[in-house]
């Protein structure tokens, strides 16, 4: 039984098309079906306490996604688990809850992605040919995009927030980037941005297929870890 | 047959503007097998999905046809232009989201008529869907194309693309519609065998079987059913109980937000006031409440089955429903307890009303709406609107003494025996109210800010001036000018906002049209016109060579005084409402004579005739 809970959540090909807000709200309705005893804020337009991991745009599908909900009375996180699924639409899972009881919530503790993207190029391409691209990618020192910040657009180094990043051939011009990114509160850099940099740098014209979220990390002492291996302190 | 779904994927759905409008799946939409249905109906919406999906009457239709076994009632939008560009590039044609198939599958494709400006776009859709746009191209195993809401209570200008009309509230005549079909289907009969059968049905107007006569001059000289067992008036169908016709509690829930994103509660259909301008006043009588016990009970399961954390009540103007304050107690209670906020739009200013608001609307206090319509007492009262200046000054005051200092006012210009004192009226109005709040204490009394927004009038059919003439273009243009100029010098106070009078001056051809103008939404269509609603499409000049192409004189429908003799379009459209008592409310108000409204006493207006509502309970004489 818990008061807070921590909770991961799946989102499929059929709901990819909304946008985070849209997310919010989809949630906050299906709690309020469920009729789950959620906590609430106070003043004139009290709001579900509730608090997710990092912002999902319009196009991803994502393996795990993480939020925390604090909630009026104690619940069982299985029984949680269970009664959500019952009131979200087809293509949101939540598939695992677990007490939360860390002075950080799960937005401040996220601190990097793991992204599969999937794109076709214009023209086709060799296996040596984008993996060269990738090696010459990763070796510069500055890779300037703009991006928008909280002072507006601005010209940022997104290379110390590329963490890791291969490519694969998939078919003839479709190929697949596995790229480990920086993420969270600071310094988050979203595959679609990473994608648009890197096509930019070698002229590529690209057209994505799909972004997924394979997994999202915390850092403690210098080691990635699962949001659930940090929701206690 | 088997049902067959099309494929809209993230190479189209990623490269549009919010593509969840295109993606369905909501919660509580319908999911049926079209397999094992007889008739499929795709109820389309001829706007964009935020504005279609705020719509009370496509949510009760949707409820009432799925409710049939035998039916699946689905929906459509009108596709944002970068959606219909992917669309005509790939020739994918316009598809339900519940299944993905395209119109041109249907039994029936549906359209409400909510407002003159979307007809192009039903053409669009036609087009995307893959119907023929002209009724008579339609062949055997084509859809039947059905509309109805407001417009619909002057067809003629669709004449040419809608198979059927219904005149009047759906709930019930769309069952028996359904119920024929099958007969039909069934007896294996032709095309236009069903529609000799819809036409039998009461409020059901089939517009190939009448023929329209012309005089040289353009006007009517008959309408006439093509034979003797098509009825010569299509007399308009209305619920009698509201309470014993299904209101939907399950409402889709929808991803993105929407225009009016939350649970709609119709308090009651109808409005007693009869304000003679207002085509809603007259078109929707009598007044008929819905219970307060059932209302509540509706807020309870419409929150339980959608998770929505906002209810709004509707109706014309709900400070008229005889149980308010019964309603919002059992209301307020419940919607605190559930965390769920409660609105109130269309309420008259007073004491009791201003208690209400403080206690449900706890956030911010900034609008108020009033709308006097005109600006001074004599015109008010051509137009039957019940409002004095000393009503409006005391509401303004006890709403800005309550914290509220954002106040907005409506008015219209060019409404029939205007002068240009009405129009100046309208900023002396303003001015008297910032005046009248400086002897208000302390800290109010520099407080109000006046927004003054004024609509062009419209003449509407079964109003008491669907006679009149429209004023033209010029003449608004310059009002409005002349007012801002007005306001401009006297206070910065006040903010002034007006309407595009081409807009309304299009909306005035397409209301009160005959058959011919039919032609004219075509060629428009053709030039490109589609929501022309929005600013950002509509254009005035394309319309304009579409009339002038077609050999038609806008003005001759817009800004013509018509005869009480006058065969006008609409006339074999029996609403219910006397043309009699349009006449005599169309003199009265040029007496400057009030009529009163149907709670104080009856004025016989014809709708008796629906033995309902308040007819039954208002004094005669
Ligand atoms: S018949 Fe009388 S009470 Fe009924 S709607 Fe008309 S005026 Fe009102």
């Amino acid at each position: 039984m818990a008061k807070t809970l921590r909770f991961r959540f799946s989102r499929g090909e059929g709901l990819k098309y909304i946008a985070h807000l849209d997310m919010l709200r989809l949630f906050e309705r299906a709690i309020k079906r469920a009729q789950l005893p959620v906590a609430y804020t106070q003043g004139f337009n009290p709001r579900q306490k509730i608090v997710f991991g990092l912002p999902m745009s319009i196009g991803l599908t994502s393996d795990s996604e993480y939020a925390d909900i604090e909630l009026a009375e104690d619940m069982d996180p299985d029984a949680f688990v269970e009664t959500m699924n019952k009131y979200l639409p087809d293509g949101i899972r939540v598939d695992k809850a677990v007490e939360h009881t860390a002075k950080d919530n799960i937005m401040n503790q996220i601190t990097a992605a793991r992204y599969e993207i999937i794109f076709e190029t214009n023209r086709p391409m060799s296996h040596f040919e984008i993996d060269s691209h990738v090696h010459d990618f990763l070796g510069k020192e500055e890779i300037v995009v703009s991006k928008k910040t909280k002072k507006g657009m601005r010209p940022v180094n997104i290379r110390p927030l590329i963490y890791s990043l291969s490519a694969y051939k998939k078919d003839i011009s479709v190929f697949v980037l596995e790229a480990f990114l920086s993420a969270g509160k600071e310094n988050n850099l979203r595959a679609d941005l990473l994608l648009e940099a890197f096509c930019h740098e070698f002229g590529i014209e690209a057209r994505v297929i799909s972004i997924h979220r394979k997994a999202l990390y915390a850092s403690t002492y210098n080691e990635w870890k699962n949001p659930f291996e940090v929701s206690h302190d | 047959m088997i049902a067959m779904r099309l494929k809209i994927d993230e190479s189209i759905l990623l490269n549009v503007e919010k593509p969840a409008k295109y993606t369905g799946n909501e919660w509580n939409m319908v999911k049926k097998d079209p397999d094992d249905v007889k008739v499929r109906f795709a109820f389309c919406f001829p706007d964009d999905y935020e504005i279609g999906m705020s719509h009370l009457g496509m949510k009760i239709l949707y409820h009432i046809m799925n409710k049939r076994e035998d039916t699946y009632c689905e929906r459509a939008f009108a596709p944002w232009t970068d959606m219909e560009e992917k669309l005509r590039e790939r020739n994918i044609p316009l598809y339900t989201l519940e299944t993905y198939t395209p119109l041109s599958e249907f039994d029936f494709v549906g359209f409400t008529l909510q407002y003159e400006m979307s007809y192009t776009n039903i053409l669009n859709m036609l087009d995307l869907g893959g119907i023929p746009i002209f009724a008579n191209d339609r062949k055997k195993g084509m859809p039947f194309v059905i509309a109805g809401g407001p417009c619909a209570v002057n067809p003629e200008p669709l004449a040419d693309f809608i198979d059927l009309f219904v005149i009047g509230e759906g709930e019930e005549v769309i069952n028996e519609i359904i119920d024929e079909y099958i007969a039909w289907k069934d007896a294996g009969e032709e095309r236009d065998g069903f529609l000799k059968r819809a036409s039998r049905i009461e409020g059901v107007y089939v517009p190939s079987l009448y023929n329209v006569y012309y005089y040289e001059d353009g006007t009517i000289m008959d309408i006439l059913p093509v034979s003797p067992d098509v009825p010569d008036t299509v007399r308009r169908r209305i619920v009698k109980n509201l309470d014993s016709v299904d209101f939907p509690d399950d409402i889709i829930v929808p991803y993105i937000g929407t225009v009016h994103d939350r649970i709609m509660l119709e308090v009651f259909r109808g409005c007693i006031r009869g304000c003679r301008f207002c085509q809603a006043g007259f078109i929707y009588r009598p007044v008929r409440e819905r219970s307060h016990e059932k209302l509540s009970e509706l807020a309870k399961s419409s929150v339980e089955k959608t998770g929505y954390e906002e209810i709004s009540l509707v109706s014309l103007s709900t400070s008229d429903y005889s149980a308010l304050p019964e309603l919002c107690d059992n209301l307020i209670e419940f919607t605190e307890a559930e965390k769920v906020s409660l609105s109130l739009p269309s309420l008259r200013v007073d004491n009791f009303s201003l208690g209400l608001m403080e206690k449900v609307s706890k956030v911010r206090k900034s609008g108020l709406t009033f709308a006097p319509e005109a600006g001074t007492q004599r015109l008010r009262d051509v137009i039957n609107k019940g409002i004095t200046t000393e009503d409006l000054i005391a509401s303004v005051k006890l709403a800005v003494a309550g914290g509220w200092t954002q106040v907005k006012l409506y008015f219209m210009i060019g409404l029939p025996t205007e002068t240009i004192e009405d129009v100046e009226g309208i900023a002396n109005l303003g001015i008297t109210l910032i005046e009248s709040c400086r002897e208000l204490p302390g800290e109010y009394n520099k407080s109000l800010n006046i927004t003054l927004s004024t609509s062009c009038f419209v003449p509407k059919p079964f109003t008491p001036f669907q006679w009149e003439p429209m004023d033209d273009i010029e003449s608004l243009m310059n009002k409005q000018y002349h007012l801002k100029d007005r306001i401009k010098k006297r206070t910065r106070k006040i903010k002034y906002n007006y309407h595009d009078a081409r807009l309304s001056f299009l909306e005035a051809v397409l209301a009160r049209g005959d058959r011919k103008i039919g032609k004219v939404i075509y060629t428009a269509w053709q030039k490109g016109c589609k929501f022309d609603g929005w600013d950002e499409f509509f254009s005035f000049e394309k319309w304009m060579e579409a009339f002038s192409e077609c050999g038609l004189d806008p003005k001759f429908y817009a800004n013509r005084r018509r005869d009480y003799t006058e065969v006008l379009p609409w006339d074999h459209i029996d609403m219910g409402i006397s043309k009699e008592f349009l006449k005599k409310e169309s003199e009265k108000a040029y007496e400057g004579d009030l009529t009163k409204n149907c709670a104080v006493g009856c004025s016989l207006c014809g709708a008796q005739g629906y033995k309902t509502g308040i007819c039954i309970k208002s004094k005669r004489g």
